[in-house]
């Protein structure tokens, strides 16, 4: 059973031209990444609480794509930055108005804890739904998560147009027009909005916040959102979830590495041939 | 969950190695599960691509070249997918954990509401139920996670991780036929640009030679790391540093935001070793770094660290690499 079974029809909230898009940044809340992470052995979760939190480092790249693409259609565009995520990590998202987001929403309910990719995504479709959008922009991977899996999922909730990796983006007479990543190179897409995009970190770099912008966003105003506003058909969180952590276990530990001075290039070129020979890998 | 079915990625009637790494996992689990192997083939050049799939271990192979497939971003991939799963129902799905993969896997998984599992090394099967193992947190911890409450699980396996073995009977073709939803896509792919090599596969080269800021610009990643990997019969890879200086396309950017790789064979140039490189390349099977620094992080998790100078080193390493070709 998925949204799209349940009958989640999508309206488009603004139909005006791209002086008025109404774009919403999703973003993740993560622990800082070069934090040591633990995940707690009764709930198999990754522990959140007593962390240092910081934005997803990907989605400040998407924050920037779209308050870029604020500043270029001007009108009465807004950017609005939306996360899930527990209430202790709520007073980060004011990073993101900081930058210039106008406004912020935040899903916290107990009762999404132990969400897995699908429960992520429906929470989120059913919460972007309720906030409306003309376009969604995601980051390309979540920084703990990690499964780049969201915004391909979130699109097929929300049952809109849907563009991944996109590392430019512009709006023009109700369409998206972007070029997207390859592994070899750049497609240039183009779909009708409402859409959802999810960009790469060749999009630009995201701005800092100015010390304007850092008082600003104290004004600002970031929306509560809780399960019982979602009106959900489905159940979520754990309870919903369509997989299970059973187990975790650190990988087994590389040995010390030799460390060889190599007075010139075709001594370092011998040692690491010997070494490579020896492995039989040459 | 009892059938398996892979979704093949091609381009230019090649496809990659990790299709036939899939296909013979297909095979085992569709063994384990009591199911069939099903292939999914679809675009301009898929018959080809089935032909050559018809050499490994599956039951049917299932193709369209409509070239829908082509014109529009995903949504012809997923209606067909969509359709043959739900024709041959509960099934695990296995793409590549690659940029193609992910995208696919991601969509599929939604359409069919089924569970997601990304970057997996590792398939068991017990009383039925399904668990996927990959490293997660940037490889710093190992997990086992199963299926539950869904008849589908979508499974994005990581390059290298599993082994192909050729044989069986020669699969059954099947034309699919074109789905409904083919009026409603919306994507349009107006047009493509190539910018590397052209070719499918960093991920699965057996050797990779990576390249950062140490090569101090553009050229040395041809002049001196190209010859290098040629003579490995390998792939050139990156850091971000290297891409973000516009030295290299990011589509040769290994790490976190990047490729994952895991090689036999790692040979970080100049490259410092930072967490968000590593998390990309730490499972390659033997690490060896060139750099200028003893004590840069690479040390920590390389298995050799020649300290000299890359520009020395590299082309007399090459010489020597071709030498034993010979
Ligand atoms: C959110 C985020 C995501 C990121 N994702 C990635 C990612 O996916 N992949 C990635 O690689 N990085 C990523 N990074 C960047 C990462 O943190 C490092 O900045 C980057 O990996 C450094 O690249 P480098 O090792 O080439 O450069 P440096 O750290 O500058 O290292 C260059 C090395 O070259 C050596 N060197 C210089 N000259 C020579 C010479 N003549 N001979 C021998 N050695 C020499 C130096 O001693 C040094 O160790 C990410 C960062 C962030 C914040
Ligand atoms: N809990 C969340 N709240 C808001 N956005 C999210 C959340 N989880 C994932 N995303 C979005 O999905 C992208 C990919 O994340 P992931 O699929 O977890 O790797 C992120 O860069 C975010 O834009």
């Amino acid at each position: 059973m998925n949204l799209r079974e349940a009958g989640l029809g999508f309206l488009r909230v603004l139909g005006g031209p791209e002086a008025n898009v109404k774009i919403v940044v999703t973003v993740k809340l993560v622990p800082e990444p070069s934090s040591e992470k633990k995940i707690d052995s009764g709930t198999k979760r990754l522990v959140r609480t007593g962390v240092e939190t910081v934005i997803n480092p990907y989605d400040e790249y998407a924050i920037e794509a779209a308050l870029a693409l604020k500043e270029k259609l001007g009108g009465d565009t807004t950017v609005t930055v939306f996360a899930m995520g527990p209430e202790n990590t709520k007073e980060t998202l004011r990073k993101a108005l900081a930058m210039g987001a106008d406004d912020a929403v935040f899903l916290s309910d107990a009762g999404l804890e132990g969400s897995d990719v699908w429960g992520t995504a429906s929470a989120l479709a059913l919460g972007l739904k309720k906030v409306g959008f003309d376009l969604v922009i995601c980051g390309g991977l979540s920084d703990d998560g990690s499964s780049g899996a969201v915004p391909g999922e979130l699109t097929e909730y929300l049952g809109v147009p849907g563009i991944t990796n996109a590392r430019s983006l512009d709006v023009v007479d109700g369409k998206v027009h972007a070029q997207r990543e390859t592994d070899n190179g750049y497609q240039v897409v183009s779909g009708p909005l409402p859409a959802l995009v999810s960009v790469t970190m060749a999009i630009g770099e995201p701005r800092y916040a100015s010390l304007k912008g850092i008082m600003g966003a104290k004004k600002k105003t970031i929306a509560p959102l809780a399960i019982a506003d979602l009106a959900s058909p489905l159940a979520l969180g754990s309870a919903g979830a369509k997989t299970r952590l059973l187990d975790f276990a650190p990988p087994a530990p590389r040995q010390k590495a030799q460390v060889v001075d190599a007075p010139d290039g075709a001594t370092g070129a011998k040692i690491i041939f010997d070494f490579l020979k020896e492995k039989r890998l040459v | 969950m009892q059938n398996v079915i892979i979704f093949v990625e091609h381009k230019k009637e090649q496809t990659r190695k990790v299709t036939f790494e899939l296909a013979t996992q297909a095979r085992s689990l569709a063994d384990r599960l009591g199911g069939a192997a099903h292939a999914v083939v679809l675009g301009a050049g898929a018959s080809q691509i089935a032909e050559q799939l018809r050499a490994y271990p599956l039951d049917t192979v299932h193709v369209s070249e409509d070239a829908d497939v082509d014109r529009y971003l995903l949504e012809p991939s997923i209606a067909y997918l969509e359709a043959v799963a739900k024709k041959i129902g509960p099934s695990v799905i296995l793409v590549p954990n690659t940029m193609f993969g992910r995208d696919i896997g991601s969509r599929i998984a939604a359409r069919l509401g089924g569970g997601f599992a990304a970057d997996v090394t590792g398939i068991t099967v017990e009383a039925g139920v399904i668990s996927c193992v990959s490293p997660k947190l940037g490889g710093a911890l190992i997990t086992t996670c199963a299926f539950q409450n869904t008849d589908f699980g979508v499974v994005t396996v990581r390059p290298n991780a599993f082994t192909a073995q050729a044989g069986g009977n020669g699969a059954q073709i099947n034309q699919l036929e074109k789905p409904a939803a083919s009026a409603a896509y919306s994507v349009t792919i107006e047009s493509e640009v190539e910018e590397a090599s052209g070719e499918l596969g960093l991920e699965e080269a057996p050797v990779v030679v990576s390249g950062g800021r140490g090569l101090g610009g553009p050229e040395p990643f041809t002049t001196l790391l190209k010859p290098l990997a040629d003579a490995f019969g390998g792939a050139v890879g990156a850091s971000r540093a290297a891409a973000d200086a516009g030295w290299v396309p990011y589509s040769l950017q290994i790490g976190q935001t990047g490729k994952t790789v895991s090689p036999n064979l790692y040979i970080a140039v100049g490259i410092s070793g930072a967490i968000q490189h590593k998390v990309g390349m730490r499972s390659s099977g033997t690490i060896v770094a060139i750099n200028k620094d003893g004590a840069a992080a690479i040390a920590d998790f390389a298995d050799l660290v020649v300290v000299g100078d890359l520009f020395q080193i590299v082309p007399e390493l090459t010489k020597m690499v071709e030498a034993a070709k010979t």
